[in-house]
């Protein structure tokens, strides 16, 4: 399974939608579901990571925005 | 200066001087009056008030809005004079005071914004469904950055939020937020979402966000806007402009995050349903092998009978044409030194011949023919 940490929640979110339309789909090969599921299990667990481990940083922009 | 004689430039150079000394800003509050804009760029007015009047001189882009006669308002300038147009105080900034006065300049520009077509619905875009990355235009010391960041945290995590300090009240207030919008849409990795923001106050402190420079700034953004001032009742004209309006800050980032225990309780379902409906494509998947199986079976066992039928016709047929079946009916084969006979002309009388009946042979002699 491709595992990239630079993965942001939207993107992993979008993968996991995609695989669970795969599965929703007419056709599908046994093999190629187990793979999948797989797959999907390995996204929601990085996803349930981000949701209980990451944290917000704020970052303050060192830039003036006085007049002139 | 008695008996010193000047040139009228050097009058006014002096006089500028003195006046640049004793006075470099005066904040000037009163009626506005003779209010003109020239060539679309040169601001001229009058402050007045029953013992007064003091003529003022800008551009347009000192303008927080359309203005008209009448209407209060407070003026921060240098007084100056000109060698050819007299005395006026140039406008470093304008802004209307008094719930009355306020309220008719959001008026004149919400109904100009309007015409032009700024708060249409069909302008909003949505919002991304979960930013990773938030620009922040907010006073950081300010209660609504407070609220926004603990209502975030408690909502969502991972999200890296770039915060642009600004005034969020007062004369420099409009200019900065506009300066911070554009430098959120000039960078060259563009935040997901603007979230510009302040809490509750009076009319005059939330009067930036209904200045004309800051709305059309939230109204060009290229990157989607949250605007949230003030409280439930207030609505500022930047909210209008803005893609999505929130009630307060903490509304703010209600809106703008999914809860992290929903979103949680989501995936548990999602995970769950993911394991039936693998479930049930292995079973699926064993049904059909199942089928499969079963017809493979009844076309092998079809195609066998056909076969033995047909060996069994075939063995009947052969069991005609086999010599022994006709010796069993009474038939005999005739033959002479070992060859079969066929025909009489193959016979003299005297020839010693061998027949073969079903269950064994004799010997004979042909006795005539």
């Amino acid at each position: 399974m491709a595992k990239s940490p630079t993965r942001t929640y939207q993107q992993l979110s979008d993968e996991l939608n995609r695989l669970i339309e795969w599965f929703e789909s007419e056709s599908v090969n046994l093999d190629e579901a187990i793979d999948k599921y797989e797959q999907a299990m390995g996204i929601l667990r990085q996803m349930e990571d981000h949701l209980k481990n990451a944290e917000n940083k704020v970052k303050k922009i060192a830039v003036k925005f006085d007049a002139g | 200066m008695e008996g010193v004689v000047l040139a009228p430039a050097d009058f006014v150079a002096l006089l500028n001087q003195t006046l640049e000394f004793a006075y470099p800003s005066v904040v000037i509050e009163g009626e506005l009056s003779s209010f003109r804009v020239s060539k679309n760029r040169w601001v001229y007015f009058d402050l007045q008030d029953e013992l007064a009047s003091v003529k003022f001189f800008g551009t347009v882009y000192n303008l927080p809005g359309p203005l008209e006669d009448g209407l209060k308002i407070q003026v921060v300038g240098s007084p100056r004079l000109h060698p050819r147009f007299g005395f006026s105080v140039n406008i470093s900034s304008i802004s209307p005071v008094g719930e009355g006065s306020i309220k008719k300049a959001a008026d004149l520009l919400a109904a100009k914004l309007q015409a032009e077509g700024l708060f249409d619905e069909a302008r909003k875009r949505r919002l991304p469904e979960i930013p990773a990355t938030i620009g922040l235009i907010t006073a950081s010391n300010s209660a609504a950055y407070a609220d926004f960041i603990k209502i975030l945290n408690e909502r969502w995590g991972g999200a890296e939020i770039q915060l642009a300090d600004v005034y969020v009240q007062g004369a420099q207030a409009p200019l900065q937020i506009v300066r911070a919008v554009e430098y959120f849409n000039e960078l060259s990795s563009l935040v997901d979402v603007l979230v510009i923001t302040r809490g509750g106050g009076s009319a005059e402190d939330l009067a930036s966000f209904s200045d004309e420079r800051v709305v059309r700034a939230v109204a060009a953004s290229r990157i989607p806007t949250l605007v949230a001032v003030g409280h439930e009742i207030d609505t500022s004209l930047a909210e209008l402009a803005a893609d999505l309006r929130a009630s307060t800050p903490s509304n703010a980032a209600q809106l703008l995050v999914p809860s992290r225990s929903e979103t949680i309780a989501g995936l548990a379902v999602a995970r769950k349903s993911l394991g039936e409906v693998l479930i049930q494509r292995i079973q699926e998947a064993a049904r059909e092998a199942r089928a499969s199986r079963e017809y493979l079976t009844s076309q092998v066992n079809l195609l066998l009978s056909d076969r033995l039928k047909m060996i069994e016709t075939t063995q009947k047929l052969m069991s005609v044409f086999d010599p022994r079946t006709a010796l069993k009916r009474g038939y005999a084969i005739v033959s002479k030194q070992g060859r079969n006979i066929a025909s009489v002309k193959q016979l003299k009388a005297g020839d010693n011949l061998g027949i073969q009946l079903s269950d064994g042979t004799i010997g004979a002699k042909v006795q005539e023919i």
